[in-house]
């Protein structure tokens, strides 16, 4: 675990992240917001209320799907899973942002 | 489409608003609570961890509202989605079970269909006559004008037409026209063509534009002026071969040379429909009051001038009447006006709401016919729509599942009404002149249109709604509950499908006695005895070229040359010409005034059929001469008295006890002409038409220098052979004198009862269709009935119960429906047939044997539709049905 501060979410790659999370399968969203921070060894951190924004965003826009189902505790969560539409999107927003962080590390690597 | 992948099955339950922010809250919550505990794992006290926890967490009221938007959005989207979805899977679903049932669907969409179909015809036949403004321009303001002797409506003579346009201040036209025979040769064929000769101002008056060339000119009108003509679409096309350079020809009407001035539009309206040729006519102010041949139609110069228009026609009227005292006595007689449009539809309104009242109960029987059907349907099904009323799905949904099968339905009977509705307009228009008013402006558009759209969705309400409403209607478990036979669910709907088949009855019997009346009417007029053998019997008119035959003394040679030559044609046994022929061709009807009865003063005259005819005529129709003596040659050139012949109605009428030979009149109103003689009488023939009491006839001689006849032939065999050798005599006087309307008598007597045919067919015709669905409705009822009771009528008939009294239950349960319905039609008939009894003939509208003979008729074929399915159900074996169970 890192000892500095985690690195604030850049604009646009929230919804890369949590679609790219939830690949594997289903999960709620504390699951997801644990599964970030501890993926990065804590230097990517979602904010709480951009997540759940985030994933509401991505149901209406039906790249994800919920339902109920139980979690530890005997509680109740809300799983998301992607859809058809959202693993398609997951495909070119990852393409999309290699192509991206190559172009910026190629221009790092000039300097 | 976007939705397509959240698919929902139609028993998912949609999300409320506060469902929605329910579960937002929840979930929000869990987020909470498992980090705190995450916190709590750490060493923080659990209020420490669930603070840390809701700070971590950031603007919770803002995400919470986000999430919410969010959310609504979705579930808003997902409901029009399901919407549309619920709609296509209804359709299927519906398409899918009405192809499996291929007989009921095929017998709803066709009977529908024809319901639809023909009341679009025949209200597209009434919109053309009835509901459309007359193609002038400004059609309300034209009014036809004409002399009011109830209940006559006379023309107007030129002194009454003269006198009308100097002195009205009321209108802005006054037009006239009057049918004039013209007769048209191209060298080759002489032709009679209909005619008019219009004041110069008609086509003005009317707002009728010429397609090509100029209307008349006040020039035109004046004596003396360069003949023109204006001729008729078709004419053009047809005669004149359709150039442009026929603008501006000559052609030839009555031998004399007349320039073609203008050609009118194809489409024109009612009052030129009919007509080839129209020449101006020239009217000078005449000697006396008569002869009455104009109709007259004026323009208004505005709605409100209508009071005193009427007001103004009867002072003119009053002016004029001191002045033609002498030559026409009715002073009770005035003018008046009346609109265009109802001059022309003429007396059709009972025709046409009979005809609409058929078609449109015919369809309305076909819907509770669909409606019976759909209900078994439904009833049978009741167990599949109770398991998807459990399933969740909501009432409004099963309903509309339902009426999904009734508008598929709907809609494959308005493609049959349509294609029905088109073939239908097309007959009308073309064979329906005779019936019709403007039959040629029936189209399939505007009204019409939405008159079939409406039917349409009214059949889908109709026969959709009802089983709809009844199918989804009971207690879900009840149905759940009963067994595959559904007969507890089965009370309600075999009542309602009773009642139905009641309905049938109670309309297709009024029905029924109205094509009764009618086929009883058209037998009767077919029957009229016209007073001679109608067999072997030809006649023609003829019509001599005016230019050519100016000279009397030519007309005279042309006429008895023709009886000469045509009498002694092979197979002819003999010839006359006369100036009118029965049933219906009368040329002349003629006031008179009695020596020993004269009218009294102001009182109108009486009016009969007053026929010229040659010596001959009596012979050819073989009339008997009960008094006095028949017209002679000589008699039509007598100057001291005017000799006529009457026949025993006239005779009767007038002089009851006996003795008209010798009696003397004054005719047509003329005090100073010699003595009109009565010299003999004659059986009597029906001159008037058909269905018309014969009131008298009078024979005169027919004046030899006459411009126009009707040639008669009493043939030996088949009159139609001897018709070229005729034409052919005709031809040999002159090739350029046209024979017209020539035909046998009993063509002409089958051509005066086509209407009343054509009527009562199609009555008959519908109230055929009316009688199958009834029978159809009460044997779907009764076998339906008899599936539902198979075992206990097994069970009976097992345990040795007679199978008479089995099939007189059976039967009688049937019969109680069809009786029901029945006695209500009898009402119904007795209350409204006397509606139609202007339309019949020789017959009560009340008449006891029809009422009795269409009872019977409907109860014996019911009783046989209810015992087909009876007998089917007793004769099963016993054990076999009970077996199935």
């Amino acid at each position: 675990m890192s000892t500095h501060l985690p690195m604030p979410i850049m604009q646009g790659t929230l919804d890369l992240l949590v679609l790219s999370v939830l690949a594997p399968g289903a999960m709620h969203g504390y699951g997801i917001a644990t599964a970030v921070h501890q993926r990065t060894d804590g230097e990517l951190a979602i904010p709480d209320a951009a997540l759940y924004q985030a994933l509401h965003r991505l149901e209406r826009q039906d790249l994800v799907e919920a339902e109920w189902g139980p979690s530890d505790n005997n509680r109740r969560a809300r799983y998301y899973t992607l859809t058809r539409a959202g693993r398609a999107r997951l495909r070119v927003e990852a393409v999309n942002w290699r192509r991206y962080a190559r172009a910026v590390e190629a221009v790092l690597a000039g300097s | 489409m976007r939705h397509s992948n959240r698919r929902r099955p139609f028993w998912y339950l949609q999300r409320s608003a506060d469902r929605v922010a329910a579960e937002i809250d929840e979930e929000l919550r869990g987020h909470l609570e498992m980090r705190a505990d995450d916190l709590q794992r750490r060493g923080l006290s659990p209020d420490a961890a669930m603070r840390e926890a809701i700070r971590r967490f950031g603007d919770l009221d803002t995400t919470r509202q986000y999430c919410r938007e969010q959310d609504r959005q979705l579930e808003a989207r997902v409901r029009r989605g399901l919407m549309i979805d619920e709609l296509l899977q209804d359709i299927r679903i519906s398409l899918r079970g009405l192809v499996r049932a291929p007989v009921m669907t095929l017998a709803i969409v066709l009977t529908v269909g024809l319901g639809i179909g023909a009341t679009t015809v025949i209200f597209g036949a009434i919109d053309a006559a009835l509901l459309r403004p007359l193609p002038y321009a400004q059609p309300n303001h034209l009014v036809r004008i004409y002399t009011d002797s109830a209940p006559n409506r006379f023309p107007f003579s030129v002194a009454d037409y003269l006198a009308l346009t100097t002195q009205q201040t009321q209108f802005a036209q006054i037009a006239a026209y009057a049918s004039r025979p013209i007769v048209f040769s191209d060298g080759t064929i002489a032709e009679r063509l209909r005619a008019r000769s219009v004041s110069w101002n008609y086509f003005d008056a009317l707002g009728i534009k010429p397609a090509a060339g100029r209307a008349f000119e006040e020039a035109d009108a004046r004596r003396g002026a360069a003949p023109a003509a204006i001729v008729s679409y078709s004419f053009w096309q047809q005669r004149l071969g359709g150039h442009a350079d026929a603008l501006g020809a000559a052609i030839r009407l009555d031998g004399v040379g007349h320039t073609v001035v203008g050609i009118l539009p194809r489409a024109v309206g009612p009052l030129e429909a009919t007509q080839d040729v129209f020449v101006a006519g020239h009217w000078d102010p005449p000697p006396r009051k008569g002869p009455f041949f104009l109709t007259v139609i004026g323009r208004l110069r505005s709605d409100a001038a209508r009071t005193a228009a009427a007001e103004e026609l009867h002072v003119i009227n009053r002016r004029l009447f001191p002045i033609w005292k002498a030559s026409y006595q009715d002073d009770r007689a005035t003018w008046s006006m009346l609109d265009l449009d109802a001059f022309i539809v003429g007396d059709i309104g009972t025709i046409a709401g009979l005809a609409l009242t058929a078609v449109a109960l015919v369809w309305l029987i076909a819907c509770g016919n669909a409606s019976s059907l759909l209900i078994a349907r439904v009833t049978s099904r009741r167990r599949e729509l109770a398991v998807r009323a459990a399933l969740g799905a909501s009432r409004t949904r099963v309903v509309r599942y339902l009426l999904a099968e009734s508008v598929l339905l709907a809609v494959g009977a308005s493609a049959i009404g349509v294609a029905i509705a088109a073939a239908g307009i097309d007959l009308v228009r073309s064979v329906g002149a005779g019936y019709f008013p403007r039959s040629s402006e029936i189209a399939l558009d505007g009204p019409v249109l939405w008159v079939l759209a409406a039917l349409t969705a009214a059949s889908a309400l109709l026969f959709g709604l009802v089983p709809a409403v009844h199918g989804s209607g009971g207690p879900v478990e009840e149905a759940l509950r009963s067994s595959g036979r559904g007969s507890t669910g089965g009370v309600a709907a075999r009542r309602l499908r009773r009642a139905l088949v009641a309905a049938q009855f109670a309309i297709a019997t009024p029905l029924l006695i109205v094509a009764g009346l009618l086929l009883v009417s058209l037998n009767q007029l077919s029957g009229v005895d016209l007073g001679f053998d109608t067999r072997n019997l030809l006649s023609g008119s003829i019509q001599l070229p005016m230019t050519q035959y100016a000279d009397a003394g030519q007309r005279v040679s042309f006429w008895n040359e023709l009886q000469r030559r045509t009498a002694a044609l092979p197979g002819v046994a003999g010839a006359a010409l006369a100036d009118s022929r029965p049933p219906s061709d009368v040329n002349n009807y003629n006031n008179f005034d009695l020596e020993d009865f004269p009218a009294a003063s102001g009182q109108s005259q009486p009016v009969t059929p007053w026929l010229a005819v040659t010596p001959e005529y009596f012979g050819v129709f073989g009339l008997t001469l009960l008094h006095g003596r028949l017209l002679e040659e000589r008699d039509a050139t007598r100057t001291d008295v005017q000799p006529i012949v009457v026949d025993r109605a006239w005779a009767r009428r007038f002089f009851p006890n006996g003795g008209a030979v010798g009696k003397r009149l004054r005719s047509g109103g003329c005090t100073t002409c010699p003595w009109t003689v009565v010299v003999g009488v004659v059986s009597d023939v029906k001159y008037a038409g058909l269905d018309k009491p014969d009131e008298g006839s009078v024979y005169q001689p027919l004046a030899p220098q006459a411009m126009s006849r009707f040639l008669i032939v009493r043939t030996r065999a088949d009159a139609a052979r001897v018709l070229p050798l005729v034409r052919q005599t005709i031809h040999e006087l002159d090739a350029g004198v046209p024979l017209s309307s020539a035909a046998t008598m009993e063509e002409l007597i089958d051509q005066s009862l086509q209407r009343p045919r054509s009527l009562s067919v199609l009555v008959a015709a519908f109230a055929a269709v009316a009688l199958l669905l009834s029978l159809v409705g009460i044997y779907g009822v009764m076998a339906y009935y008899v599936q539902q009771h198979a075992k206990d009528i097994s069970i009976r008939l097992a345990l040795g119960g007679r199978r008479a009294d089995v099939l007189q239950l059976v039967v009688g349960q049937g019969m109680k429906v069809v009786s029901i319905g029945i006695v209500a039609g009898l009402l119904t008939a007795v209350a409204s047939t006397r509606l139609i009894a202007s339309l019949l003939f020789g017959v009560n509208a009340a008449d006891a044997r029809i009422f009795a003979a269409v009872s019977a008729v409907l109860v014996t074929v019911a009783l046989l539709a209810c015992l087909l399915p009876a007998q089917r159900a007793t004769r099963a074996e016993p054990a076999a049905v009970l077996r199935e169970e």
